[in-house]
């Protein structure tokens, strides 16, 4: 009986979540506002790209004063400018628009700005001076020094293969890595802000709407509110995959216009160890944080009360973040440790240095066991809140409410 | 639930139950037989709903003994069970043809048969054209139909009604009236919380009088009768009425009085002494003290207005049982 109420009770919540029309307008607001935004990127690229080469090929007058004498006045004749005889009389003519621009070149470029000085034509296409006094000074600099190669590498523009070792002799990963267990993290924020609300109303509704008494008399509370946390769960996946949908799309078909980078999945290196704890991770912290959240659900009278120790819970799993640089270079600093075994901000803290291989295994093991334990736990005393205290309806339910209803 | 043996079909003995530091329910001892009809009665805040939901595992009662069919109840007797609670509501954004087919899958019936026996009912109830129609967009009254649908679906063999014509319009009431007592002779026994007692007195074999968590009075109605002084006499006359120690004399009017018949005298010997002493008597009837003199004698004012459904004030009764006040 229990089993078929139990899917009774996930066919029930998936298919009526399912089929409401303000489900599929919430969830599709995500993906057509991210399709605009795509849309709007690849338009602005597009633009931008005619623009730029628009500005490169622009062809405007010009003239400059060269302090350094770095300058090749050749090459300023190519581009159509000339030297001018004063600063004055050039920047005046800039000003009464007889000469679009002028650029006045310091003694030490390096370390002295370069003047520009030119006729206004607008925020965005003002920005051809400087692109054209600096090609000027680049393509000066290139020919006094005659060789492209080096001049690459003095602008420090070179490709580099880094090979490290780690302890056991081994070739060490490096951010591909990384990537796959911090995969896990991405996973638990995206679960916790996209469900976090709907596991705490979850039980409320039935606590508002006064069918509690009646769904505990016909359903066991721990069916119920597995029943829902699955439910929640399928909810999720299928709205992770609707927002998924228009990432996809971009990546397959717009990868250049939204300048995408190209991920070559096979470099991706996958850590057996740093995958198995990070999967527990983040099924420890769901339940951990799921069971925290009904629990709150069991204990508040309404929605909007809830809603404020739902905050409280938000912040704490982005808290770790504000102490990353030390969660990823000093794993064993006081803060660090803090975040690491303070319940609810041990998943995320836990599964950034398991991505940043900083989690030793007994720290990993310690957590697992603590998340779980405690998610355990918290689960069942959602359970029993739900079950003695949400007949409660109109009233917050103290945790001393439960001790006095206990069997003497 | 089986009806065939002599274990009473519910069983509370010494039931306690504490709320914090207030003790709630004394040492309650009463039993439901198979196939009666149990009186619930008691002012607001005597009890009545503590006793009904730590009798159905709601509550966890501090001590004593509560069984449904031999043992305490559990979610999987609940196939079997049709509970109307007093605090009642349903998903009220889903339809009322969704709603009631899940609580009937809940109750053990096949999806095909929970739908079809929800269509049915919601004819009978002349609430066909709402099946597709959103709870919350019925009114009270309907609602109220389809919370009791969801109620007697699978045939239950243990009904607990808790104030079950609260927030009924007349014609509803006789509707559910009806209702119960089909259910009643498919064999089903019911435990009835009201306040109605001319319904008491029309469907009860027996009742229990709660009062600040303790019994008052148990038994049939004509038990709880005798308990509450039995006879009275009304009496038209002219004359004195003498003093004597069958009779106390409750209500002495210019030609008319009433006397209160001690226990196990005759009320023919009573009239008998009158004529004799000389009184000319024009009327003597005797009555029963009803139901509703009972309930007033028992809780006096404080039941106020305890026949007036509108007046009932349980939300009241079920929320404060933890601020130390009996539920």
């Amino acid at each position: 009986m229990a089993q078929h109420n139990l899917s009774t009770v996930v066919s029930f919540e998936i298919g009526r979540t399912l089929s409401k029309r303000r489900f599929w307008i919430t969830t599709l607001i995500v993906p057509v506002i991210i399709g605009i935004v795509v849309a709007l990127i690849v338009a602005a690229n597009s633009s931008t790209d005619s623009s730029v080469a628009s500005q490169k090929d622009q062809k405007f007058s010009f003239s400059y004063t060269d302090a350094s004498g770095i300058v090749d006045p050749a090459l300023v004749q190519k581009l159509g400018g000339r030297e001018a005889a004063s600063p004055t009389a050039a920047i005046a003519a800039v000003k009464n628009g007889t000469l679009d621009a002028y650029f006045s070149y310091p003694a030490d470029p390096a370390k002295q700005a370069t003047e520009v000085y030119g006729v206004d034509t607008g925020v965005f296409d003002n920005g051809k001076y400087k692109s054209v006094a600096t090609q000027v000074l680049t393509l000066s600099a290139q020919e006094k020094v005659g060789d492209t190669t080096l001049t690459k590498l003095v602008q420090g523009d070179l490709p580099v293969d880094a090979t490290t070792y780690d302890s056991g002799g081994r070739v060490s990963a490096g951010v591909a890595g990384v990537i796959p267990p911090l995969l896990f993290l991405a996973i638990f924020y995206v679960v916790i802000l996209l469900l976090g609300n709907q596991m705490l109303t979850s039980t409320l509704e039935e606590k508002e709407n006064r069918v509690t008494e009646m769904i505990l008399t016909t359903l066991n509370p721990t069916t119920l509110i597995i029943g829902k946390v699955i439910s929640l769960f399928v909810i999720g996946i299928v709205q992770m995959l609707v927002f998924a949908l228009p990432v996809v799309i971009g990546y397959l078909f717009f990868r250049s216009s939204l300048n995408l980078p190209s991920f070559d999945l096979a470099n991706l290196q996958l850590d057996p160890w740093q995958m198995i704890v990070g999967a527990l991770l983040l099924i420890g912290g769901f339940t951990l944080f799921t069971g925290t959240l009904v629990a709150v659900g069991a204990i508040m009278p309404t929605a909007k009360e809830a809603g404020q120790i739902f905050g409280i819970m938000m912040a704490l799993i982005f808290v770790p973040f504000y102490a990353v640089t030390l969660i990823v270079s000093d794993p064993s600093a006081f803060i660090v440790q803090v975040f690491t075994w303070f319940p609810y901000s041990a998943p995320v803290t836990g599964m950034l240095r398991n991505g940043f291989s900083s989690l030793s295994p007994v720290e990993a093991i310690g957590l697992i066991v603590e998340q779980f334990v405690l998610g355990i736990i918290v689960l069942r005393l959602a359970v029993r809140l739900f079950q003695y205290g949400s007949v409660e309806y109109s009233k917050k339910v103290s945790l001393s409410v439960l001790r006095s209803t206990r069997k003497a | 639930m089986d009806q065939g043996t002599t274990e009473p079909i519910v069983r509370i003995q010494n039931f306690r139950m504490d709320f914090g530091r207030t003790t709630v329910i004394h040492d309650l001892s009463f039993d439901i037989r198979a196939g009666e009809t149990f009186g619930f009665l008691g002012s607001n805040g005597s009890g009545k709903t503590t006793t009904i939901r730590a009798l159905l595992g709601i509550y966890q009662p501090t001590g004593g003994v509560l069984h449904i069919d031999g043992r305490p109840f559990s979610p999987e007797q609940g196939s079997r069970l049709g509970y109307l609670p007093e605090e009642r509501g349903l998903y009220k954004k889903e339809s009322v043809i969704d709603v009631m087919t899940y609580f009937g899958r809940l109750k053990g019936l096949g999806k095909a048969e929970a739908k079809s026996w929800s269509l049915e009912y919601l004819e009978r109830v002349a609430l066909a054209d709402k099946a597709t129609t959103r709870l919350d967009k019925l009114s009270g009254g309907q609602q109220q139909k389809v919370q009791l649908g969801v109620t007697i679906m699978n045939g239950p063999e243990l009904l607990i009604l808790d104030e079950p014509t609260k927030g009924f319009d007349p014609v509803n009431r006789r509707l559910l009236m009806d209702i119960i007592e089909e259910q009643k002779r498919a064999g089903a026994t019911v435990l009835m919380v009201t306040h109605q007692m001319e319904e008491v007195e029309r469907l009860c074999d027996r009742v229990i009088l709660l009062k600040n968590g303790t019994a008052e009075a148990y038994g049939t109605i004509p038990e709880v009768q005798d308990q509450f002084g039995g006879t009275t006499v009304r009496l038209r006359y002219s004359g004195d009425i003498p003093a004597s120690g069958k009779y106390e004399v409750t209500l002495r009017e210019r030609n008319y009085a009433e006397l209160a018949v001690m226990e196990g005298v005759d009320e023919a010997g009573i009239l008998r002494d009158l004529i004799e002493a000389g009184l000319t008597v024009r009327g003597f009837e005797t009555s029963k003290l009803s139901l509703d003199d009972i309930f007033l004698r028992v809780y006096g004012e404080a039941a106020g207005g305890h026949s007036s459904e509108a007046a009932d004030g349980h939300h009241g009764e079920a929320a404060h049982g933890y601020s130390g006040e009996a539920a």
